[in-house]
């Protein structure tokens, strides 16, 4: 099996590639525009830096080699949602070529190329016209070619989980939904997968053409090579219509843009998190899978981790980082960090009431309960629900249970309250 | 003649100048189609024309095709808001051409122009209008364009100066393209002076345009002239010997006349062919019946049926430069056709900045008179495209050029053009000067002269 | 040149022509890629292609919004919907 894949993301600047227009998201149509990027006659594009650098940044993250020198070519086709009808894209003098990317298991996955180009508008289908708007026309993308080097569902999975994480870092915005071209061949032919938006698709779209691909040879018939689409509602590949099959892009070189010598522009710093999560597992001998979970898409995560790697357990760090995730604490200070360690290592349950108390720097309230108040609470909860001894003689699990709802209730060491719950429970049904 | 420019700002104008000058020009305009649109300006500077196909914001461009009917541009190219700032220039209207261009007599069109000085032969093109309006009016600037050759062309045959620049120097934001790497704005007046004027308020980078430059441009003018043999040959014997009494009386001024060979200089004309109908098949893809211009109404169609009915705007040779175009471009032939050319463009640039290091180019601008209107609808278009062979390599090297009456036969005009090396502008532009301190041009008309 | 390549040439450049049209113009296009032909002649590998008649050097300008204020002018040449604009179906 081989897939590939040709995945366009959107590169967060504050103007278009090509013209001063906001990149902004916004909710009304064609609010975001001008003759430019809406291919006025006379118009003509103009290149954003900060496209150039995060375009380099990129290729630098995924190990390519980088071209002193680009320039653009016109890729020519009829569609109602390209506004000149050819897109500017790069073909031969391209940002970034010939890198590679390592995903779990050590697999590498090589890429072919990186190259920068515009996004057409968004075109909303109806059935009497196409309804468009221009605000996503010219918005800057970053296409990435890779190899037909991934050959599984899990690699497929996991190439996805490293690009995003990676891409992530460099502050791209995975909430805005990537766009990807499936190339999967499980025998001689490629079948393309076109415009499938957003990870999950991608993953359900490449799951379906596998196994439709799978079923063909298993009954003896060559899958053809020919260009499918993904159908989100009924979650399968289909056979595309006439659009993609005969068009020929006619490139020339874009006449209104000149060459340009990025040899000077700097990359953006940036973090692997991946590396990183490795890192800080060997030296605080700790999983780093939960790190990395932790930290991939969550940079203040990893600012936390650091700052305070130092200062405390590793162990009850990492669990305050997830308490933290867990309620959504956007911008814990130092003391709150200190005193939700406190109660973690205090082998406190943390609730809503606990994290509140906290953030306003307010002494945590526990109950202060004497093994008597405990033994009460326990008596008194077993009283209320007297089948509890009926089904413990069956399943001891039901101890996790009652001492749940005790500590809920009251507050108190869960270790505690969990080991009275149990002798309790055993005496009052002869037990050991 | 120095300036009509500054003549015209020291006269006192008389309070009904611009009406009877629309008046006027009302009255010509439907014999010799050399406008779209006829303004009268509300300010009083000097009248200035613009080429159709240059977008002046709230005015319609169509440049003169049908699919841009109705397009009213929400900008002003950046040659046009130059010259609006100086508060000394009035648009007076927008002047008719070739579509898109494509032309070299000014008749692909749906109202074809008319030679002023001759009404049944052609009046050039592409900035057929351009040319006219120039001819026809004593105080006026013309904005127009040149891709090979589409303002010496008209220039020469209405006997008129026209001035193409360096590529680069002046910014093509807001010109609706025919081919980018081709296209240039430049001028038509009736002296070099009023052209130097011109450069001087439209040069320079604008950051709108970034194949504009900022490079320096000088004014050497050299005194020894090239006469290239192949292009010499090319010429009607009759022209031809009219144009070497010319250049007696140019050496006689003091100027030196070498002959070369230049054998590759009969690639110039397909060389350009192949890379600005290239380019316009590019340029035209975004007309599409919906967005701007003409618009399609009938939504039963798909999108391929309804780009495919709105385009059947475009005229005849629009069409042809399209399909062939899209032909040169596919990849099966795009080695052979559109690779070679780019390759034989750089051949010629550096061979040609060589000769060009201390000389200028001499030639007579077209190598025929103005053909009759009809004689012109029955050509090949292969014939059509060899009349471009002296202006078209100057115009595929983006080298300056200027085209200027050199004397005068039957009622029409003989046109000279002389070449400079890239950013000599002023050079060519002195040139041309210096011949008007020794020779004064002939005008038919001369409306509103004060 | 054939006319099932002719006829392709059309479909992707959205051009349609009528039967009289479309004899002439293929007819011219034979006469006119014969003259072009002869680019084929020059041999020259070592020089290298002019995009441009002149060296350009690229400056890219830095990332700051630029609001075009007019868009009603803009929106005025073409029909709307809501907001969005109509064109052709897909």
């Amino acid at each position: 099996m081989k897939i590939g894949l040709e995945i366009h993301v959107a590169l967060p600047t504050k103007s278009k590639l090509f013209c001063g227009c906001s990149t902004e998201q916004v909710d009304t149509p064609n609010i975001n525009i001008c003759p430019i990027c809406m291919g006025f006659p006379g118009s003509k594009p103009s290149l954003n830096e900060e496209a150039i650098i995060l375009a380099k940044s990129i290729a630098n993250i995924l190990n390519c080699k980088i071209r002193d020198k680009i320039s653009f070519v016109r890729k020519v086709y009829f569609y109602p949602d390209l506004p000149k009808s050819f897109q500017i894209t790069q073909l031969q003098e391209s940002i970034g070529y010939e890198g590679l990317i390592i995903i779990d298991k050590g697999k590498r996955i090589n890429i072919r190329r990186i190259q920068i180009e515009e996004d057409p508008a968004k075109i909303i289908r109806s059935e009497e016209y196409s309804l468009l708007d221009f605000n996503r026309s010219g918005i800057p993308l970053v296409e990435i070619v890779t190899e037909p080097d991934i050959t599984s569902e899990e690699e497929l999975t996991s190439f996805i989980f490293t690009l995003k994480a990676r891409l992530y870092y460099l502050g791209i915005d995975i909430d805005r939904e990537i766009k990807a071209d499936l190339n999967i061949s499980l025998g001689k032919e490629r079948v393309e997968v076109k415009n499938v938006t957003g990870t999950k698709n991608l993953l359900e779209a490449a799951r379906y053409e596998i196994e439709r691909q799978t079923e063909l040879i298993s009954r003896g018939i060559e899958p053809t090579k020919e260009t499918r689409s993904y159908d989100e509602k009924e979650r399968k590949t289909k056979a595309s219509r006439e659009k993609e099959s005969d068009e020929e892009y006619g490139y020339i070189y874009e006449p209104d843009l000149p060459e340009y010598n990025i040899k000077n522009y700097s990359i953006r710093e940036t973090v692997d998190p991946i590396e990183k999560a490795k890192e800080l597992a060997e030296k605080h001998a700790y999983n780093p899978k939960i790190i990395l979970e932790a930290i991939a898409f969550d940079r203040y995560a990893l600012d936390l981790i650091e700052r305070n790697e130092e200062k405390y357990n590793f162990n009850s760090l990492m669990q305050a980082i997830m308490e933290i995730k867990r309620f959504k604490i956007d911008n814990i200070d130092d003391l709150s960090l200190k005193m939700l360690l406190e109660e973690i290592e205090g082998g406190f349950q943390i609730d809503k009431d606990t994290i509140s108390s906290i953030i306003k720097h307010e002494k945590v309230k526990h109950s202060d309960f004497s093994q008597e108040g405990i033994d009460n609470g326990i008596r008194e909860f077993i009283e209320k629900n007297p089948d509890i001894l009926r089904r413990y003689i069956k399943n001891k699990k039901l101890a996790d249970y009652v001492a749940g709802e005790i500590i809920k209730r009251y507050k108190a060491k869960p270790k505690e309250v969990l080991k009275r719950t149990i002798e309790i429970l055993n005496s009052m049904t002869g037990q050991k | 003649m120095s300036s009509y420019i500054e003549e015209f700002e020291s006269k006192v104008k008389p309070k009904d100048y611009y009406d009877r000058l629309y008046d006027e020009l009302v009255r010509l305009n439907p014999r010799l189609n050399a406008f779209n649109a006829l303004i009268k300006p509300d300010k009083n500077g000097i009248p200035l024309s613009v080429k159709d196909n240059i977008c002046v914001k709230g005015i319609e461009a169509t440049a003169s095709s049908k699919i841009l009917k109705g397009y009213i541009p929400p900008f002003n190219a950046t040659v046009v808001e130059r010259v609006l700032k100086t508060k000394r220039f009035s648009i007076i209207g927008k002047t008719n051409m070739d579509e898109f261009g494509f032309g070299s007599f000014g008749i692909n069109c749906e109202k074809p122009a008319k030679n002023p000085l001759d009404e049944e032969r052609v009046a050039g093109g592409s900035s057929s209008g351009a040319a006219i309006a120039t001819a026809l009016l004593k105080y006026h600037v013309a904005i127009a364009e040149s891709t090979g050759g589409s303002i010496s062309a008209p220039a020469a045959f209405c006997g008129v100066v026209g001035f193409t620049p360096t590529y680069s120097v002046i910014s093509r934001y807001g010109l609706i393209d025919y081919a980018n790497s081709l296209d240039k704005i430049g001028f038509m007046a009736r002296s070099a002076d009023d052209i130097r004027v011109m450069l001087d308020i439209t040069k320079g980078k604008d950051n709108r345009d970034p194949t504009s430059t900022d490079s320096k441009i000088v004014g050497l003018h050299h005194k020894k002239l090239v006469i290239i043999d192949e292009l010499i040959d090319k010429v009607d014997e009759k022209i031809r010997s009219q144009f070497f009494e010319f250049v007696e009386k140019l050496k006689n001024l003091g100027y030196t006349v070498k002959n070369i060979n230049l054998n590759e200089i009969d690639l110039s004309i397909p060389a350009y062919y192949l890379i600005a109908m290239a380019e316009a098949s590019t340029n035209l893809a975004k007309f599409t019946g919906f967005k701007y211009g003409f618009k399609l109404n009938d939504f039963s169609k798909n999108y391929n049926e309804f780009f495919a009915e709105a385009r059947e705007e475009f005229g005849t040779e629009a069409k042809r430069r399209v399909i062939l175009g899209t032909f040169i471009r596919s990849a099966s032939v795009k080695d052979k056709y559109y690779s070679k050319s780019l390759i034989i463009r750089k051949e010629l640039i550096d061979k040609l900045s060589k000769v060009l290091k201390d000389a200028f180019l001499i030639s007579p601008t077209m190598p025929i008179m103005p053909p009759k209107i009809s004689e012109a609808n029955s050509m090949s278009p292969v014939q059509n495209y060899a009349t471009d062979i002296l202006t078209i390599p100057p115009n595929l090297c983006g080298l300056p050029h200027i085209s200027f009456p050199y004397s005068y036969s039957n009622g029409l005009p003989l046109s000279a053009q002389i070449v400079g090396s890239q950013f000599n502008d002023y050079g060519v532009i002195s040139f041309v000067s210096e011949w008007e301190k020794n020779f004064e041009y002939k005008f038919k008309y001369n409306i509103g002269e004060i | 040149m054939e006319d099932k390549e002719f006829d392709r040439l059309l479909k992707i450049s959205r051009i349609k022509l009528s039967e009289e049209e479309k004899q002439r113009i293929q007819n011219d296009i034979e006469g006119i890629l014969r003259y072009f032909d002869s680019v084929d002649k020059f041999n020259e590998a070592k020089i290298k292609p002019a995009f441009h008649p002149i060296r350009i050097e690229g400056h890219p300008r830095g990332d700051k919004i630029e609001k075009f204020e007019d868009k009603d002018s803009l929106l005025s040449n073409t029909k709307t919907y809501r907001g969005f604009i109509i064109g052709p179906r897909i």
